[in-house]
């Protein structure tokens, strides 16, 4: 606001009171003869009053939403369709009058500003919801429970020395070891094996590999919750797996309890590679597609054999996309939170980073420590970040 | 959309530069502490006008009990031409402090545990009971230890003097009784068992129902996110029966570490129901992996798996609709055993919603305050079920049921009430390592290990 305001003082300053007709009919008068690179000081200001207003109008439709239900007839699906006219009518209106602003200022000025104008609110928003809450988390990991006091680094003292984080640090990197390899073998496996199918047998298989990461994580796990589920002996099996195991004459298992060798943990990322196999194998499947029929031909002609052809000649071709791949479920895995917290909570040693935040955040209301978790993890995807940013930089060059 | 849309021209700029701006400092630690002079010989007052016949309410109920509540209401509003308008938010705990805190407090807030209406009677925005209400007539009706729980610690002189120390904040209107012992009424009829009065006669009722082949208690704690409560209730329920009120308070309120050797003591008692093989349905993989509200489920069956269930009231909602259809015949209620038989009833387990006024100056909402919190609030409430009235005065042909009348009786009859103790202590222990210390305990952790952790992790 502070901005906009700035730049259209000295403009401004010649219309004292802007009585608007004169201006119109000047505006309308538009003579071409006139110089073009002059201000329009009726544009500036029209864009001006009707940016403020069409704010103020969006403003108060939304706060009247939300306070005044009754206005609307208390109806819900009313409220959200007029919430989106508003939005996205509104959206237009702030664009256009801004765009009518910037069109109002002289020549050099507006082709200066115009890219600016219609990026800000882009790159505001990305301040507001992303850079600035990143800050204060850095800000705050070093300040006390309820960030009143700055406390150095106390709490990445408490955070590094504490069991509970080295257990997380520790099944994060066996999530890190096992999710994203097994994800690309099994998504490079489905791919390869679909591409030798007759048409309508690969859409149908690709499609129902496919169709679980069109369900919630919080969803998927609640589904998997139901097959580790545990019933005492007496009575029927509810659960998928220990009905299996009982079929074949095991005694039922409390398997979400069972971390010897880890076997809970490992039945969790079960879970995480049956969500992300779909999008690891539709990547990796149009890649296959993209291999030259040529360069198989030649190999086969050289006499290699199926596999050499594979290991030898269609993997290196689609390494760029392996790469890719194996990133995404990277990072996605360091994020992990859903499917623990929704299956164990993080009890019986399988408590993981993301968990721990939340847990340090919401249980114990501890903002610091919290805080300073969730900065450690942000310097642990950064370099896998930076990785990805030079990776796709490298690929966007060899096309 | 309208934040990003509203941002205009050199946002960007100006949002770094306020997130670096505004990330420097940190949160005001007197937030919250809004206006008010302690509650000395001022009134604690809100923003609200006084005397315009219309009182604000917030509180946590919503559905059902809302309706129920404004039904209760409904004659009273009528009768004194004062309008009540109920808010109820689900997250009354935050969203209070955060309306007092931006001078927007409502004129009466239902507080479901003491702990939140003392840190505002602390910064003077509630109005003390005493200048409103007949404490002595309360005291009288109400069930002892819900007005002592609202009195503001502290000492009122002297160099360190808390305003308004020593003084009442709040008076109940709703009471929970937790403290209770579910069983399936046919089989327990057929099988002529009686309600223990004594821990020692419980002890011997287990014995009886071992020997007719029945595992004696239901347990069940599974709750997803929250597992360990229901073993929660059960230590403090041991604590309280055990040693009675006085260490209770004492041990909720800290004044003894919580792996004092009473408190251990409890956990050992309690490991001979909960640890011991044939005490408990399904041994202790079933109880952790059974939810909650199906707890019950193998007392029902016909015969039943096991005889007893301890849980609050609101057991009756977790009840399958055909058993809720024909209640008074298909489950019974006796209170949970004190250590030594006595005259009265076994102090209890419970709690109560405590209605505060912050708007100390307006006349409606002192004459609402009045009304909530006497023995003449609440008899559609309780017709309609789900309340229970916090005197013992309150006429109990108003309970819809012989179950909920026995609920009542127990409660109103009780020595005293002491408040869920999960609930009053901070809550990293009360909801964090107390929960999940109690299953580390179940699962085999020993009773000195899992309270000593917990008292480690109480906060300095």
């Amino acid at each position: 606001m502070t901005a906009g305001t700035d730049n259209t003082v000295d403009v401004e300053a010649p219309e004292p009171g802007d009585p608007t007709p004169p201006e119109d009919g000047r505006l309308n008068g538009g003579d071409p003869g006139s110089n073009p690179e002059a201000a329009r000081p009726a544009k500036i200001v029209i864009g001006l009053v009707g940016f403020v207003i069409a704010g103020w109008f969006m403003w108060n439709a939304c706060l009247s939403f939300a306070y005044y239900p009754q206005w609307y007839g208390n109806s819900k699906i009313l409220i959200g369709l007029l919430a989106l006219v508003v939005g996205v009518g509104g959206a237009y209106l702030l664009f256009y009058f801004l765009n009518m602003f910037v069109e109002g200022l002289p020549g050099p000025i507006s082709r200066w500003l115009m890219p600016y104008a219609f990026l800000a609110p882009g790159y505001a928003f990305i301040g507001l919801m992303l850079l600035y809450p990143a800050i204060q988390t850095i800000n705050y990991s070093f300040a006390n429970a309820d960030a009143t006091e700055y406390v150095g680094l106390d709490n990445y003292r408490t955070v590094l020395t504490s069991s509970q984080f080295h257990e997380a640090i520790f099944n994060n990197i066996l999530w890190l070891i096992v999710v994203p390899v097994t994800t690309v073998c099994f998504g490079v496996v489905v791919a390869v094996l679909a591409d030798k199918l007759s048409t309508n047998g690969e859409k149908v298989s690709k499609s129902v590999i496919f169709l679980p990461m069109a369900i919630s994580f919080v969803g998927a796990s609640t589904i998997w919750l139901l097959v580790y589920q545990y019933d005492p002996p007496n009575e029927d099996p509810t659960g998928l797996l220990n009905a299996v195991w009982r079929a074949f004459g095991g005694e039922p298992q409390t398997w979400l309890q069972n971390s010897t060798l880890r076997l809970n943990s490992f039945l969790m990322m079960v879970i995480l590679i049956w969500l992300q196999v779909g999008f690891a194998m539709i990547l990796l499947s149009s890649a296959i597609k993209g291999v030259p029929e040529d360069t198989i031909e030649a190999a086969r002609i050289d006499g290699a054999t199926e596999l050499q052809i594979f290991f030898r000649v269609v993997i290196p071709q689609i390494k760029g996309t392996i790469i890719t791949v194996f990133i995404t479920v990277v990072i996605l895995v360091l994020k992990v939170f859903d499917i623990v917290y929704v299956l164990t909570d993080g009890r019986d040693k399988t408590q993981v980073i993301a968990n721990e935040f939340f847990a340090k955040l919401f249980r114990d209301s501890q903002s610091g420590q919290a805080s300073a978790i969730v900065v450690i993890l942000l310097i642990a995807v950064t370099p896998v970040l930076i990785y990805q940013v030079r990776h796709f930089r490298n690929e966007e060059l060899g096309r | 959309m309208a934040v990003a849309t509203r941002r205009r021209l050199g946002a960007l700029g100006l949002a770094v530069g306020l997130g670096l701006a505004m990330s420097g400092c940190l949160q005001d630690p007197d937030e919250g502490g809004g206006g008010g002079s302690g509650g000395t010989a001022g009134f604690a007052d809100n923003s609200s006008s006084d005397g315009d016949g219309k009182v604000t309410i917030l509180g946590a109920y919503g559905g059902d009990e809302k309706a129920n509540f404004e039904k209760a209401l409904a004659p009273f509003e009528k009768e004194s031409g004062i309008d009540i308008e109920y808010t109820e938010d689900s997250d009354f705990t935050t969203t209070i402090k955060t309306r007092v805190a931006a001078g927007d407090a409502p004129d009466i807030g239902f507080f479901p545990q003491p702990g939140g209406l003392l840190e505002l009677a602390a910064t003077g925005d509630i109005q003390p009971i005493d200048t409103f209400l007949d404490i002595g007539n309360l005291q009288k009706t109400l069930v002892p230890g819900l007005l002592e729980s609202t009195i503001l610690p502290g000492d009122p002189t002297g160099d360190d003097a808390v305003a308004g120390a020593g003084r009442m904040y709040g008076a109940p209107m709703r009471l929970a009784n937790k403290s209770l012992v579910w069983y399936p009424k046919k089989a327990w009829d057929a099988a002529g068992y009686k309600a223990p009065t004594t821990l020692e006669e419980l002890t011997a009722l287990e014995a009886q129902i071992r020997e007719s082949g029945i595992t004696p208690w239901c347990m069940a704690w599974n709750a997803d996110q929250a597992t360990g409560w229901v073993g929660t209730d059960w230590i403090e329920q041991m604590v309280l029966s055990l040693y009675g009120p006085d260490v209770y308070n004492e041990w909720t309120s800290h004044a003894i570490p919580f792996n004092d050797p009473q408190i251990v003591g409890a956990f050992d008692e309690f490991a001979k129901i909960a640890k011991t093989d044939g005490q408990v349905y399904g041994g202790v993989q079933t109880v952790v992996n059974t939810q909650v509200a199906e707890s019950m489920v193998p007392a029902l069956r016909n015969p039943p798996e096991c005889m007893l269930e301890r849980q609050g009231s609101f057991e009756i909602s977790f009840l399958p609709a055909k058993i809720q259809a024909d209640l008074d015949n298909e489950v019974g209620v006796f209170p949970f055993p004190a250590k030594e038989a006595s005259a009265e009833a076994p102090p209890i387990l419970g709690g109560a919603d405590l209605a505060a006024l912050f708007n100390g100056n307006d006349p409606d909402a002192i004459e609402v305050m009045q009304f909530l919190t006497s023995d003449k609030f609440g008899a559609e409430w309780a017709q309609a079920g789900g309340w229970l009235s916090p005197h013992k005065t309150f006429d109990p042909a108003n309970y819809p049921n012989q179950t909920t009348k026995d609920i009542a009786a127990a409660a109103s009859g009780a020595s005293q009430v002491v408040f869920d103790g999960s609930d009053v202590m901070p809550k990293e222990v009360g909801s964090g390592t107390f929960w999940t210390g109690m299953v580390e305990w179940i699962q085999g952790k020993s009773s000195e290990d899992t309270t000593a952790d917990i008292e480690a992790s109480w906060p300095q």
